[in-house]
């Protein structure tokens, strides 16, 4: 495995997030002025206010969902030494869902609540994890992911039945169904993308724990870690890190799956993982909002990011369940 | 209504009583299916009511063609789940995980939403169309991989495609009817009346003979690609033929009522466990009496559980067949 820290990688990994930035501004539609504008510190003019208003956080969101998810999925992927382990195939993603769903349908938060719909889609994800690792209770980690997709499908029912209940109050189900990082605003991510940084910092600094703990448990307790408690520590990481996604973006499908594959074949670990999920999901944003615009702009919605994501990561899932 | 459901088991030696139970199980779910709600009306007066009354307008023209498309298409989708998991052998092929439904669900959508110049009448035909893609596209990716879980995860890796097609499609529309999103998501038979019946019952009147065709198919099926192919029979072609009976079950269903989710699966394993020892030709019947009283059991459920408010069928026939799912897991690694 090649060091991580080499400045030639550094180097690359911002060249490539600044490129996608980029790119994901430009594709927004609007002017390249607009953009360049905003870099003498001020917003002034209203292209130049539509950008920063609605444009930053828009990216922004994408890329701490992408690096929340990735990061979700390596952790988990190590922890439970499964290659198809992720936050989508674990139930911690759609529990997550329905419990900000659930939340809001009981009137536990108001909906505009960032910490409350953070607290929800945390009780949800632990739920959800739970709810899986109750259906496949003394199975081998290889069964975990076909009852992942069991668990996953029970809560899907579960949220469809309260979307159905009462519509006209989650603004906009299907955001939630699909996962999209458009509408987001500064007040979203004031507290989300504190929670989020925080969590990839604990994971980086669990990494090297990560590394005992993969292999087997006989090799982590030799090492001195108590398997059971580091296995803890990090599926709660896990899950904090999935609740911080799904509160802001909603069930945004196979990043988690994938991006810590194409970290892994990089030979990184937890900060390269992050950085190829920021960018699968700035890109995969990116695409969205171009196909939104070919597709002429008069759709209420435009394209959900989610829907990008899924079909790409469907392609990948399927290559992996044939080298299964 | 019941007595309409014509799949009673010829081979039922052993208990008797077990056919005349589904039945009794079946008239009652109907019954109630026509009955309860609002206004509730008692059993004995359905016949008796005056035509002008809201109750008579009530039962005749929304609940009776809602049971009837219940009826027919809980069996249809019970009978399409145990065609497609005898002729792929596999336990776990599930249509909704396999791309068929969620394939049919997406082409009929796309004709609902975009507007497009089908006539509703050949919304299975669609449906029909979009199912075989699905499926197809599912068979193509998993050649290699041959195991019941391997096949699940790559139907489910399509199916989220598709799915993911089918919001996208969603989005797109002008406005958002949650009642058509939540149908063809998960299925629902809101809103159905004597139209829709009219337009849906008669695919399943042509599909019924086909499905009597497949029976001896499905025994030869269960031999194993070997032995059947050295008694001299082309495999391959029976089982196109019986996947293809299928889809159009599922492509019929699908149009009005959406996939409705996991009674496919559902169905046939409670079949299996009620009579161990039939074969698939026993299996048949009760997978089609099964799956029609699960869907109109799960679809009271829906009409009443949060009443005034109507919650989709398939969200409550969902939960139902992933617990069947996952203790049929338990069962087999145990075994």
């Amino acid at each position: 495995m090649t060091s991580t820290t080499s400045p030639a990688r550094a180097v690359a990994a911002v060249t490539l997030l600044l490129a996608v930035a980029a790119a994901h501004l430009l594709v927004s539609g609007q002017p390249l002025g607009a953009i360049t504008g905003l870099l003498d510190g001020a917003a002034d003019g209203q292209a130049e206010k539509i950008v920063w208003e609605l444009g930053v956080p828009r990216l922004l969101t994408a890329l701490l969902t992408g690096a929340a998810l990735g990061v979700a999925g390596y952790v988990l992927q190590a922890t439970l030494r499964n290659s198809l382990a992720a936050p989508e195939f674990s139930g911690v993603n759609p529990g997550a869902v329905l419990g900000i769903l659930g939340g809001l349908t009981l009137g536990l938060f108001p909906a505009d609540s960032a910490a409350g719909a953070l607290l929800a889609a945390l009780a949800g994800g632990a739920l959800g994890g739970g709810l899986t690792w109750l259906l496949s209770a003394g199975r081998d980690p290889a069964g975990l992911v076909v009852h992942g997709l069991l668990g996953s499908a029970l809560l899907a029912g579960l949220t469809t039945m309260l979307l159905a209940y009462q519509p006209s109050r989650f603004g906009n189900a299907l955001r939630w169904l699909i996962g999209s990082v458009e509408g987001r605003v500064w007040e979203h991510l004031a507290f989300a993308s504190w929670w989020i940084a925080g969590g990839i910092a604990v994971a980086w600094a669990c990494s090297g724990m990560l590394a005992v703990l993969s292999p087997s448990d006989d090799h982590a307790a030799s090492l001195g870690l108590h398997p059971g408690l580091g296995r803890a520590i990090a599926l709660t990481l896990a899950i904090a890190l999935t609740a911080g996604a799904a509160s802001l973006a909603g069930a945004i499908a196979f990043v988690g799956l994938a991006a810590p594959h194409v970290a892994r074949r990089l030979g990184g670990r937890v900060r390269t993982v992050a950085v190829v999920g920021a960018i699968a999901l700035a890109g995969a944003d990116s695409l969205a909002q171009l196909a939104g615009q070919l597709l002429d702009g008069t759709h209420r919605l435009g394209i959900p990011t989610g829907v990008i994501t899924a079909l790409a990561g469907a392609a990948v899932l399927i290559r992996l369940g044939r080298s299964q | 209504m019941s007595a309409a459901l014509g799949g009673r088991p010829a081979i039922t030696a052993g208990r008797p009583l077990a056919p005349w139970a589904a039945g009794l199980c079946l008239t009652v779910v109907a019954l109630a299916g026509l009955c309860l709600g609002t206004p509730f009306v008692a059993p004995q007066d359905l016949l008796g009511m005056s035509p002008e009354s809201i109750a008579h307008l009530v039962v005749w023209e929304l609940r009776v063609p809602r049971v009837l498309i219940g009826l027919a298409g809980g069996a249809a989708i019970g009978t399409a789940g145990l065609l497609l998991q005898e002729s792929l052998r596999n336990p776990l092929a599930v249509p909704e995980m396999l791309g068929v439904s969620t394939g049919a669900a997406l082409a009929v959508s796309v004709c609902v939403i975009w507007t497009l110049p089908v006539p509703p009448s050949l919304y299975p035909l669609a449906g029909l169309l979009g199912a075989a893609l699905g499926g197809l596209v599912t068979i193509a990716a998993t050649r290699s991989g041959r195991s019941a879980g391997g096949v699940l995860l790559i139907g489910a890796a399509v199916s989220t495609g598709i799915q993911a097609l089918l919001l996208a499609v969603m989005a797109t529309a002008d406005r958002l009817q949650y009642d058509m999103l939540f149908r063809y998501l998960v299925g629902s038979l809101s809103g159905l009346m004597w139209e829709q019946a009219s337009e849906t019952l008669p695919w399943f009147a042509v599909a019924l003979p086909l499905v009597v065709l497949c029976v001896p198919a499905l025994g030869l099926l269960r031999l194993g690609d070997d032995a059947a192919a050295s008694l001299g029979s082309r495999v391959n072609l029976a089982r196109l033929g019986v996947l293809g009976v299928s889809t159009l079950l599922i492509g019929a269903v699908t149009g009005p009522c959406g996939p409705i989710a996991w009674v496919g699966f559902l169905a046939p394993v409670l079949a299996r466990r009620l009579r161990p020892d039939a074969g698939a030709r026993g299996w048949l019947p009760w997978s089609a009496a099964l799956g029609a009283l699960v869907t109109l059991t799960a679809d009271l459920a829906a009409r009443l559980a949060f009443d005034p408010v109507e919650t989709p069928l398939g969200a409550w026939t969902a939960p139902a067949g992933v617990l069947a799912g996952a203790a049929l897991l338990r069962r087999r690694a145990a075994s």
